[in-house]
């Protein structure tokens, strides 16, 4: 598996068959990696397919259920970030975390100067290492500009610098560019070759394709929380990555189709909404059928769920329900036009975890509970018992708080807090995320039964065999819209390179 | 990680008004053991009267209402510390529409009711609306408020002379009680009704849990944050009544301070300042120890008050409140404590 490249060259970093568990949920599975220094190493997978839990290992913040590491020559079971951080680990998030209303200088200060309430400051020196810091890097940057006055990839920079400044020999970058220009992009880049050049080893996690293969040396691809292999950028293309990313299907599930949908439902005319970034987004989803929407994360797709939510409603093109023109702009006009939301964060937005399971399932439909705004606790009872049999919602009983349920049964008490609504559209935000296999395969049916039950469903999920397994349609979205749609049961190297955009660039660089 | 007791909060709750119970019963046989005595003429007085009773209930309306009023603000996260201001705002206007504008004395006080109700409008509408924090916006009508109340009388005026069918309210009793007890009984009876059998409770407790949680459910979070602050506005120009009617005058530094008491006693009565948690019940419970302990407390004999019944009420309450609030929060501790050593191995949450 592992590239045979002859470099007798003692690895920085080795995560030997690194294992860990959330609960039911397996989110490592047997992961393989070697960092080498001076290397660009990439590291890429589906959204989901472990890449986060990984990184989280490698800065001690998680520790692994089993397996081991080999980092600055010790074999180690598990890190904690001091120990990460001593052994050279750093690494330079999306959304760098400094100090707004402080230099440059202050804020390398803060990361690299001891601690010590009546320690002497010496501004003089504090900016002479800034500077010396910051020229090694290539970085044109003042080391007296204030943190709030640089731009991203800038702030990035004296993050990057901070963590050379420590002694970093292993510089993680987690989607560092999601955020960057063209040109800031190119800048990034110079600085990581350096890196490269000054003998660090720098994990590069990114989902844009291209990217890997300007930058990076080699690549590792995580599929369902397991390495499925390491090879040199240079012996791969664009197809064969994604191949190697998808290749997973789901048991247990019939194909799609079998039902022959019905009128249309829900009709967007080049609906957006400049404030939440999605726009000129048109399809038509029927009764009775599941339109899958496919797409990386940032995507757009949770923002034009919350548009048709009503959340951040539309301000451009056309929502039609049933072919009568609506107005969504707000959570219960939407409600009142039959849509409902079960959105992606469960726990903060699809259940109240301090309430019990009953008042969780119908607070949304309290026209059943609440006669003349008056609580009938029988027909409460009778709506909450309703669901927890339909969903099969395994609970101490109807008064335990949602809190003390397993996340699969909380993401049940999601969906039938909507049901109970009984909407004719459903949309489900990544409803089996962080959901154990048996839960999933349970809304699975669920979801499929509803659609029987001539319900429209958009189902938006990163997980690529669910889409491809369960819906009628697949929408692929990229960049704030819909960019095309696929049938159903389309290969997934398909819907991944639509998602990623490849195919229409012809393969990569 | 997971206990298996289901009904943990109202579980938690039900012990906890049952601890205030306690507390209360245990106030009430101490003050009746200490503070009842037989005096030369052979006449008992002290706290183990009827009168002193009645004294209490009368004394503790006014505080009762407005710790009523607040319950519902809390219960959404929020506070609302203009109270007691617009308590003497409303006093006052309803002083000078009386005395100054001739009105019919029902009318004055309908004037007072709508100007309680238009302060909390303010209050609504600079938080639910325009979602400014609660705590800077009441803190700046507290002292909007009161500052009204004394350009209105240029701090000098008081209202009096009020006609005995208003002072009937404050002063007379009605069926064997107080008059002013029946009207807090109804505020009371109300506000548990819409906290505890009403979508807008729901909502309420929904928002203090979680303004987002309760956004995505569907639910009004803007108008139903909004009503919690008008009706408190409004009841705080109730309670501005039955203090003029109590007292027989209108004052601009009419409940000075009762802010406090009244958000204490919602706190001691287990409503939790973070909003979601909390009952009416509890609310009553709080009022009623507060009470009996402020006024209990001047029924002592000297040597055990050590002549400062003021003092030790502060004192007592204070300690009060910060011992109830620790043994309430004890199992919760303890059990976090205990369960340390086991969620250090294997967090059981999936991340986010």
């Amino acid at each position: 598996m592992v590239n045979p490249t002859p470099q007798p060259v003692q690895p920085l970093l080795v995560f030997a068959n690194i294992a860990k568990n959330f609960g039911a949920v397996q989110a490592l599975r047997g992961v393989d990696f070697e960092l080498r220094p001076g290397e660009v190493h990439a590291l890429l997978g589906e959204n989901g397919a472990g890449k986060s839990t990984l990184i989280k290992v490698a800065t001690g913040a998680h520790a692994p259920d089993s397996g081991h590491l080999v980092l600055g020559g010790r074999r180690l079971d598990a890190l904690n970030p001091a120990t990460a951080r001593a052994l050279g680990v750093a690494c330079i998030y999306q959304q760098p975390a400094l100090f707004p209303d402080l230099t440059v200088a202050e804020n390398l200060a803060l990361r690299l100067e001891p601690a010590g309430a009546w320690r002497r400051v010496d501004r003089r020196a504090r900016r002479v290492r800034a500077a010396e810091l910051l020229q090694r890097l290539g970085a044109d940057l003042a080391p007296d500009a204030e943190i709030r006055d640089l731009s991203m990839p800038e702030q990035q920079l004296v993050e990057i610098a901070a963590a050379i400044g420590a002694g970093a020999r292993i510089v993680i970058m987690d989607e560092p560019t999601a955020s960057l220009t063209q040109r800031e992009q190119e800048r990034l880049f110079a600085i990581v070759r350096t890196l490269r050049a000054e003998g660090v080893g720098v994990i590069y996690i990114s989902h844009r394709l291209e990217e890997i293969f300007a930058l990076a040396d080699r690549v590792t691809v995580l599929r369902d929380g397991a390495s499925v292999g390491t090879h040199a950028v240079g012996d791969m293309d664009a197809a064969g990555l994604i191949r190697l990313m998808v290749g997973r299907e789901l048991a247990g599930l019939p194909p799609p189709g079998g039902t022959v949908p019905g009128e249309i439902a829900l009709e967007l005319r080049g609906t957006g909404c400049a404030a939440a970034g999605v726009g000129s987004v048109t399809f038509a989803v029927r009764a009775g059928e599941i339109l899958g929407l496919a797409g990386l994360v940032g995507a757009g797709r949770t923002e034009l769920a919350r548009v048709l939510f009503g959340l951040t409603p539309a301000d451009e093109g056309e929502i039609l329900r049933e072919g009568r023109p609506v107005r969504l702009d707000s959570p219960q006009a939407a409600m009142a036009h039959g849509l409902a939301y079960v959105p992606e964060d469960r726990r903060r937005h699809g259940v109240v975890m301090e309430l019990p399971v009953a008042q969780n399932i119908t607070l949304a439909a309290h026209r059943r509970v609440f006669r003349h705004g008056w609580l009938s606790a029988p027909a409460e009872n009778r709506v909450a018992a309703e669901f927890i049999a339909r969903l099969g919602i395994k609970a101490a009983g109807p008064e335990a708080a949602v809190a003390t349920l397993s996340g699969g049964n909380q993401q049940k008490v999601a969906v039938a807090r909507w049901l109970a609504t009984a909407p004719r559209v459903l949309i489900l935000d990544e409803p089996t995320q962080g959901v154990d296999i048996a839960a999933k395969g349970e809304l699975h049916r669920i979801i499929r039964e509803l659609a029987q039950g001539g319900l429209a469903v958009i189902l938006i999920s990163s997980d690529l065999p669910e889409i491809i397994g369960l819906c009628d349609r697949i929408g692929v979205m990229r960049g704030g819209t819909l960019r095309e749609i696929l049938p159903g049961g389309t290969a997934a190297p398909v819907v991944m390179a639509a998602a990623l955009g490849t195919n229409e660039k012809e393969g990569a660089a | 990680m997971r206990p298996p007791n289901q009904n943990h909060w109202k579980s938690h709750l039900f012990r906890y008004e049952v601890l205030l119970l306690l507390v209360l019963v245990v106030e009430w046989l101490v003050f009746w053991h200490f503070g009842t005595t037989v005096n030369r003429r052979g006449v008992t007085v002290g706290f183990g009267t009827v009168d002193r009773q009645f004294d209490i209930l009368r004394h503790s309306c006014e505080i009762g209402l407005l710790a009523l009023a607040l319950t519902p603000v809390i219960l959404t996260a929020g506070i609302d510390l203009a109270v007691g201001s617009l308590l003497g705002l409303c006093a006052v206007i309803f002083g000078q529409l009386w005395h100054d504008a001739g009105l019919p004395v029902w009318a004055a006080a309908a004037g007072a009711l709508a100007a309680g109700g238009l302060g909390g409008a303010l209050n609504a509408g600079l938080i639910a609306r325009l979602q400014l924090p609660p705590l800077i916006v009441t803190l700046g009508t507290y002292s909007l408020f009161r500052g009204l109340a004394e350009a209105l009388t240029r701090g000098a005026v008081t209202y009096t002379d009020f006609p005995a069918g208003f002072l009937f309210l404050g002063q007379e009793r009605w069926l064997g009680l107080p008059v002013q007890a029946w009207v807090f009984a109804g505020v009371a009876a109300g506000i548990w009704i819409l906290v505890h059998r009403t979508m807008t409770g729901r909502a309420l407790r929904v928002i203090g849990f979680s303004p987002e949680g309760a956004r995505y459910a569907g639910l009004p979070v803007t108008r139903q944050v909004a009503l919690a602050y008008v009706l408190a506005g409004f009841i705080a120009g109730l309670a501005a009544l039955i203090y003029t009617a109590r007292l027989g005058q209108a004052r601009a530094d009419a409940g000075t301070g009762y802010e406090l008491f009244a958000i204490t006693a919602v706190v001691l009565g287990g409503t939790s300042i973070f909003g979601g948690r909390g009952s009416v019940t509890g609310t009553l419970l709080g009022v009623a120890v507060i009470a009996v302990l402020k006024n209990g407390l001047a029924t002592l004999p000297a040597v055990i008050r050590l002549n400062a019944a003021e003092e030790l009420s502060g004192l007592l309450t204070g300690g009060l409140l910060l011992g109830v609030l620790a043994l309430g929060a004890a199992p919760k501790f303890l059990s976090a404590w205990r369960s340390r050593g086991q969620s250090r191995r294997q967090p059981a949450l999936p991340p986010p």
